[in-house]
């Protein structure tokens, strides 16, 4: 996934001298690539990323095309009003990569780590939210983030747990990708890592049809009504706070559209309290898949029996 | 009369603020002859097309400045009769504090700390470009307290932005007081010259001083950015204004108002 980021970053500022890569002293050899094919293309703005993002619009302005990098603890998060006010109020074609979000940086604690960014984000006036599972989905919302011009941002959580796809993908601006297909009447949605955990749940026997979200914001709005129209119920699943993630725009639209039990998995309204491996953390947040089997049980053990009338494979 | 004359300018101020009942008066008044010098004979620029991608480039970043921008940009033919007029007007499109999408206002500012970063961006891009555009942006001297300005200080220097000229409006105010008593600043010019600017420090309601300090900044393209600390008085130009923070607040009434008018030498 980290490949086919560098390969996208490479292959755009290639093919447009307007690109530029901006990052925040951060991606030591995630840039090697860029940085020897075009160095001068290439803007290390130090370790101030109020002032990057504001630059980032001056040049946005002036008709560059930047690409804003930092871990997602600092840009989107720490630099949210200049997002907002510098980039989105003027509608500026700056892309804003947000790495090492959810609990990637399990070992450094909670500053590094990033469980907020789409809940703070998707209220963002004109701000699309991309989320990739996989390293074709990474190409895929790379693309679609260049072809956009306006402000994007593009989450990168865990990126080594292999492909959900078997190749090469194509995405639309609110599209909803759909890996596995069902009989019974559960929908499974997911975006980031956790798209590969939906997959890891249906390999243990979770009979459910299962959809990776790579467009946050906008949602597949259509998509999702036509979903919820022949499902009983829907489980999210995401590496992000279950307050305004995944899990609440789907909840949103669903309770908008067509009323139904959403069972919302991701991070609790709290903060990682121990020091250990991504792994160990999953656990810590009942995030691994056993805890996530146990949960998905109870939420359908809790549905009235006409609402889910099936027998699952759980 | 000459071009973006101060008096006039400082009378649209008022005409303004008395129409929309609206504050930050004193701020504007600080910073009139800075914007009449820049506009008047240093900012190329396009009177029919305020977007001409060459465009020198004067962003406000104490964006509760903005109507003596205003009065400039309606000089200059961007803004309508209507638009100072109808000042705060319900649908109308100027607001209290800088907005980038009112022609000629290049940032959205009111936040304070973002007009130097933006600022060191389009100085960036003209460089990229190879263009000779001139980037001003204005500060407040209490804005300085904002972090952001001092990481934008640091990058311009690092990018050898020359086509960069800071002004900072040193009224010695900010909102609940002087700026020595709320936060102490200390000297301006010589925190920005050991940031690597060239800089100098002049009377901020003197134009040709401002005028002189404008001709030596932007022609030294010597790889240093550039700092002119103006000395001002907050509420510069009516008397019972000047030096008296309340200015910051304060609304017009029509006695004050009428005051204001006649030490302009205009009628109410």
């Amino acid at each position: 996934m980290r490949n086919a980021f560098s390969d996208a970053l490479v292959a755009a500022a290639l093919a447009d001298p307007k690109v530029l890569l901006l990052t925040g002293d951060h991606g030591y050899a995630l840039f090697d690539a860029f940085r020897k094919a075009r160095p001068e293309q290439y803007i290390n703005c130090g370790i101030a990323e109020q002032n990057m993002v504001g630059v980032a619009a001056g040049l946005a302005k002036a008709g560059f095309k930047p690409i804003v990098y930092g871990l997602a603890a600092f840009v989107p998060v720490r630099v949210l009003e200049q997002i907002k006010i510098d980039v989105c109020y003027e509608n500026l074609p700056v892309i804003l990569i947000g790495d090492g979000a959810g609990l990637v940086y399990s070992h450094l604690g909670i500053s590094h780590q990033c469980t907020e960014d789409i809940a703070c984000t998707r209220a963002i006036p004109a701000l699309t939210v991309l989320s990739p599972a996989d390293r074709f989905e990474m190409t895929a919302t790379m693309q679609l983030a260049l072809q956009l011009a306006s402000p994007v941002y593009l989450r990168v959580g865990k990126s080594d747990r292999g492909d959900v796809h078997p190749g090469p993908v194509q995405l639309q601006a609110g599209e909803m990708l759909q890996l596995r297909k069902s009989t019974q009447r559960i929908a499974l949605l997911a975006t980031g890592s956790m798209v590969r955990m939906a997959l890891d749940l249906i390999a243990q026997g979770l009979e459910a049809e299962v959809w990776s979200v790579p467009s946050i914001k906008p949602i597949g709005r259509q998509q999702l009504a036509e979903v919820a129209s022949r499902v009983d119920c829907v489980i999210t699943l995401e590496e992000h706070s279950v307050m305004g993630g995944l899990g609440a725009c789907v909840a949103e639209e669903v309770a908008a559209h067509r009323p139904l039990p959403v069972c919302r998995i991701g991070i609790e309204d709290r903060f990682s309290a121990y020091c250990g491996t991504w792994d160990y953390l999953l656990q810590e947040h009942r995030l691994d898949l056993p805890s996530i089997k146990h949960r998905i049980e109870c939420f359908l053990s809790w549905l009235p029996a006409k609402t889910v009338g099936i027998h699952n494979g759980l | 009369m000459k071009k973006f004359n101060a008096n006039h300018i400082r009378k649209v101020i008022l005409d303004m603020a008395y129409s929309g009942a609206t504050v930050h008066i004193g701020c504007a008044f600080s910073i009139v002859e800075l914007l009449a010098v820049l506009y008047r004979k240093h900012l190329q620029l396009d009177p029919r097309n305020p977007a001409m991608p060459t465009r020198d480039y004067m962003v406000l970043s104490k964006g509760h400045g903005v109507m003596a921008q205003y009065a400039c940009l309606h000089e200059l033919g961007w803004l309508t009769d209507d638009d100072i007029l109808q000042y705060f007007k319900n649908g109308t499109r100027l607001k209290g504090l800088a907005d980038a999408h009112v022609p000629g206002v290049e940032a959205t500012a009111g936040s304070l700390g973002h007009g130097l970063s933006v600022a060191a961006g389009l100085a960036l891009a003209a460089k990229l470009n190879k263009t000779n555009q001139t980037c001003y942006v204005l500060v407040g001297d209490g804005e300085l307290n904002e972090g952001a300005n001092w990481e934008a200080a640091l990058f311009a220097t690092h990018f050898k932005l020359d086509n960069l000229v800071v002004i900072v409006d040193k009224n010695g105010f900010q909102a609940m007081g002087a700026t020595d008593d709320v936060i102490v600043l200390g000297n301006i010019e010589e925190k920005f010259r050991a940031f690597g600017f060239e800089a100098v420090t002049i009377d901020g309601h003197d134009e040709a001083a401002i005028d002189a300090a404008y001709n030596n900044m932007k022609t030294a393209r010597n790889g240093r950015p550039k700092a002119i600390v103006a000395t001002s008085v907050k509420g510069k130009g009516v008397s019972f204004m000047e030096h008296n923070n309340i200015w910051h607040y304060t609304r017009l009434t029509s006695e004050t108002y009428a005051a204001a008018i006649t030490e302009l030498g205009y009628t109410a």
